[in-house]
C-alpha cells in the first residue's frame, strides 16, 4: 500500500512517473539493505533537525517509545548502544555539513557496521535526507502557491 | 580538512548503487531547469559531497 509520503511525491511529480518510480525504488532499497530500527532512529533524528513534521509522524520500525523520546539526548543516554551512537553522530554531522565529517566519525560507523554496512548506511542516509529535504521544500512551495 | 580513505572496496550491493545512479540520471534529465543551471548545481553538489565519480 502506498504511504502518504509516497502519494505526496506522486502528486508533486505528476507525469514524471519515472522519477517518482526511481525515488520509491531507492527508498525501498535503503530500508532493505539497512537494519530498519537503526535507520529509523537516524531518519527520526534527521526529521528533528530539519523540522520535518510529516516524517516525525511516521514509524518505519518497532522503535521503543522511550528511545524515541530520548533521541535528542542520545549522546548521554544509556538507552543507545555503541552502534546507534556512532550512526547518530555521523547522521548529525552529515546533516549539518556533509563535507566536514571527521575521519573519527566515519571510522566509528565502519567499525560497527563493517565496510559494506558503512557504504550502505551512507547511501541510505543520503536517500532519507534527500527525500526529506524535497518534502520540506515542495510542501513550502505548495503552501505559498495556495495562499 | 583532510580525509583518509574510508573504504577500500567499491564492490558493494550493486543493486542499491545502480538504483541510486538511475535516480540521479532521471533527475538530471528533467527539463524544467536549463542545462547550464543543472550542471552548475550538479558540480557544486559533487564538490560538496567530495564525489569524483
Amino acid at each position: 500500500m502506498e504511504s502518504p509520503i509516497d502519494a505526496f511525491f506522486r502528486e508533486v511529480l505528476d507525469d514524471r512517473t519515472s522519477v517518482a518510480n526511481q525515488l520509491e525504488e531507492i527508498h525501498g532499497l535503503a530500508w532493505e539493505v539497512m537494519d530498519s530500527a537503526l535507520l529509523d532512529l537516524c531518519r527520526l533524528r534527521v526529521a528533528m533537525l530539519l523540522d520535518c513534521d510529516s516524517e516525525l509522524e511516521v514509524s518505519n520500525s518497532d522503535l521503543d517509545s522511550e528511545k524515541i523520546a530520548s533521541l535528542s539526548e542520545w549522546s548521554s543516554s544509556s538507552l543507545f548502544n555503541e552502534s546507534e551512537k556512532a550512526c547518530l553522530r555521523f547522521t548529525e554531522e552529515f546533516i549539518v555539513d556533509v563535507s566536514s565529517i571527521p575521519d573519527s566519525s566515519a571510522f566509528a560507523v565502519r567499525e560497527c557496521l563493517g565496510e559494506e554496512g558503512f557504504v550502505n548506511f551512507v547511501n541510505a542516509l543520503l536517500v532519507v535526507e534527500q527525500r526529506m529535504r524535497l518534502q520540506i521544500v515542495w510542501r513550502k512551495i505548495g503552501e505559498e502557491v495556495s495562499v | 580538512m583532510t580525509r583518509s580513505q574510508r573504504v577500500t572496496s567499491s564492490h558493494f550491493d550493486n543493486k542499491f548503487r545502480e538504483a541510486l545512479s538511475l535516480w540521479q540520471e532521471e533527475v538530471v534529465q528533467l527539463d524544467l531547469v536549463d542545462p547550464v543551471t543543472t550542471e552548475v548545481v550538479r558540480l557544486r553538489c559533487a564538490d560538496h559531497h567530495d564525489c569524483y565519480t
